[in-house]
């Protein structure tokens, strides 16, 4: 028992001294946007123009988004697209449709790849004409875009019946920061 | 000429209505025009029979800054569009006016067909651990967990690779048996599973995969990273490292979704060589090449996830084999598994049951092995706190594992995730053995992914 309690200490020891030092230098995790203001404008689910799908219920767009559908209806393989980390457009599709920050979507989609459920992971571009192109040239693509990014190479999908011009849609991005 | 000219102009002003977001499109429609310019310009030569040097000079001149503005207008665009690498091969390019959905599908395809190109995709796993504990005879040391190479190939839109390469070092515990020396690594194919996709109603996966018996045995493979402890709990403890559940089958496996609404339910069907069960008993336990005989192991799993808690998955799963073990009857092997799990964000909570049922040929006598674990933790910020307790009692007659016995304890510890991608783990086990002292355990471990 003595053997183990010194073991136990140094050990106690060396995890208490990473932990103290990690915690000094921690980079601050991710956050999520400011909460929403007036200002604010409406986030648009699109899809490819060819996907007939047209609303889908919130329930539904999580298990997309979270990778637990992989097929649209017509067979097509469901493949998503994200904008990169730190864009407005993607804090609110993790905090209001994943319902996860950062990390926990990032792990989420790493084990799930890892247990095989998940059959890609996202495609993460850079821009709203990155999503936009990409969007039109696969067809089982899903993305998001800002209500003033929209033009006619995607088809957008409502939510819960309701589109991105109705009111009490729940998708709300905050305005661009200015140049 | 000055007409031709302005034809150009004006083609240049529609290009520009036709917005920056277009570029290719206006070339090719200042192509056509330009095009067709020697047709208009042939007219004013019948008209004036003399050509006009200097009109073709300025027009010329035009073309290049024409064209040189249709370059500016792509580089303008080109870096808005560079998107960071991904596992979906896709071509991107600028929506052609005319272009159908079956053009579209085909984008994918070339870089698939491209040889010059390596469809894999590779994840590393490794753990490092410091342990020691009460038992006589054990030393406090330093070991190299699993380096585990986890490939990935996305073959086309329906079918995908998987596989899981593990280098481990020796030796091998099976049901108590020792196989192997000290020190020495090894190379195993842990997993190598091709998918057909067809739907979320159907997939078919065939090779060596995690068989589906109850719910921590498909959920975390062959890495500690993604595991809140620094190991599996002993139910589901790996065939070479003394777990007595057939965690690996080589065959085929179809799971899906069940049309049930809000439940979520999911099953799994499976059909494989189970393991191996002749003497001796040393042997590789996976049955890889050949099986030892023509009977086949079956398993259905059920679970369900419900919508109405997130994070909720409860279900069962029902294992049959038939085990021929040399010089001793044929064994029929069945497993009963049950398992209820809640898992979000912050917060876990992991419970699962089974029984392990032999029933000798010949004789009435059925050997019950009986086990359980429930682990929960919470997560406060980086810090993962969490409490195992697991039991299994097997028979001292048990005809297929009779070193394992009665074993169960609790397990304490806690995680810390040092950055996103490594994770250091402080555990205590105790576990209490039949007819011998109790054993304490102390372990450190990194556990990091690359």
């Amino acid at each position: 028992m003595p053997r183990l309690a010194g073991l136990l200490f140094i050990l106690a020891s060396a995890v208490f001294s990473i932990a103290a030092l990690s915690y000094a230098f921690a980079p601050d995790p991710g956050r999520l946007p400011e909460p929403q203001n007036a200002s604010e404008q409406n986030l648009a689910i699109v899809v490819n123009v060819s996907n007939p799908i047209s609303n889908l219920s919130m329930s539904e767009l999580r298990k997309i988004f979270l990778g637990e559908r992989s097929h649209w209806p017509n067979g097509r393989r469901i493949t998503l697209v994200m904008m990169e980390a730190g864009q407005p457009e993607r804090a609110v599709v993790l905090r209001d449709i994943c319902q996860m920050n950062e990390t926990d979507f990032n792990n989420h989609f790493l084990h799930g790849v890892f247990t095989g459920e998940v059959l890609v992971s996202p495609k993460t571009l850079a821009t709203p004409v990155g999503v936009r192109k990409f969007i039109f040239n696969v067809p089982g693509a899903i993305g998001y875009l800002r209500v003033s990014d929209l033009d006619s190479t995607v088809s957008v999908v409502r939510i819960d019946e309701r589109g991105p011009e109705d009111k009490g849609y729940k998708l709300h991005v905050p305005p661009r920061s200015p140049k | 000429m000055k007409y031709t000219i302005d034809s150009c102009f004006r083609v240049t002003s529609l290009a520009k209505l036709a917005g920056p977001l277009n570029p290719i499109r206006a070339f090719l429609l200042l192509l056509g025009i330009l095009l067709s310019a020697p047709f208009l310009r042939a007219q004013k030569i019948d008209d004036a029979s003399v050509p006009d040097k200097q009109t073709l000079q300025l027009l010329l001149q035009r073309i290049d800054q024409l064209e040189a503005r249709v370059r500016q207008l792509e580089a303008e665009k080109h870096p808005a569009a560079v998107a960071t690498p991904s596992p979906v091969p896709a071509q991107m390019s600028a929506p052609p006016a005319t272009e159908g959905e079956q053009q579209q599908a085909e984008t994918a395809e070339p870089e698939r067909m491209d040889v010059s190109k390596t469809l894999l995709r590779m994840r590393g796993f490794g753990d490092i651990t410091f342990h020691g504990d009460s038992q006589k005879g054990d030393t406090n040391s330093f070991s190299l967990g699993q380096l585990n190479l986890f490939i990935t190939s996305d073959i086309s839109e329906k079918f995908k690779f998987l596989s899981e390469i593990v280098f481990e070092g020796g030796p091998d515990n099976i049901f108590g048996a020792t196989r192997g020396e000290n020190n020495t690594f090894g190379v195993d194919i842990e997993r190598m599973v091709l998918q057909y996709s067809h739907s979320d109603f159907f997939k078919l996966a065939v090779g060596r995969y995690h068989t589906a018996i109850g719910y921590y045995n498909t959920a975390y493979h062959h890495s500690t990273w993604f595991q809140t402890t620094t190991g599996r709990p002993f139910l589901f403890q790996f065939e070479d490292r003394g777990g007595i559940l057939p965690i690996h089958t080589v065959g085929a496996s179809a799971s899906g979704l069940i049309p049930s609404g809000h439940l979520g339910l999911h099953y799994v069907a499976e059909v494989g060589n189970g393991r191996a069960s002749r003497d001796p008993i040393t042997e590789e336990p996976v049955q890889n090449v050949v099986d030892d005989q023509n009977h086949k192991a079956f398993n259905l799993a059920l679970f369900a996830r419900p919508d109405a808690v997130r994070g909720l998955q409860v279900g069962f799963s029902a294992y049959h084999d038939l085990l021929a073990p040399m010089n001793s009857p044929r064994i029929g092997e069945s497993i009963f598994a049950a398992h209820a799990v809640l898992i979000r964000s912050n917060y876990e909570w992991l419970n699962e049951a089974l029984v392990v049922r032999h029933s000798p040929d010949g004789t009435p006598r059925v050997f019950n092995t009986p086990g359980f674990y429930t682990q929960v933790s919470k997560q406060f910020g980086s810090y993962r706190p969490y409490f195992r307790y697991q039991y299994v009692n097997a028979s001292n007659t048990e005809p297929i594992f009779p070193d394992v016995g009665l074993r169960h304890g609790p397990s304490f510890g806690i995680r810390y995730d040092a950055s996103e991608t490594v994770a250091v783990k402080l555990q205590y086990d105790y576990t209490a053995l039949r007819a011998q002292p109790g054993v304490s355990a102390l372990a450190l471990q990194v556990g990091f992914t690359f």
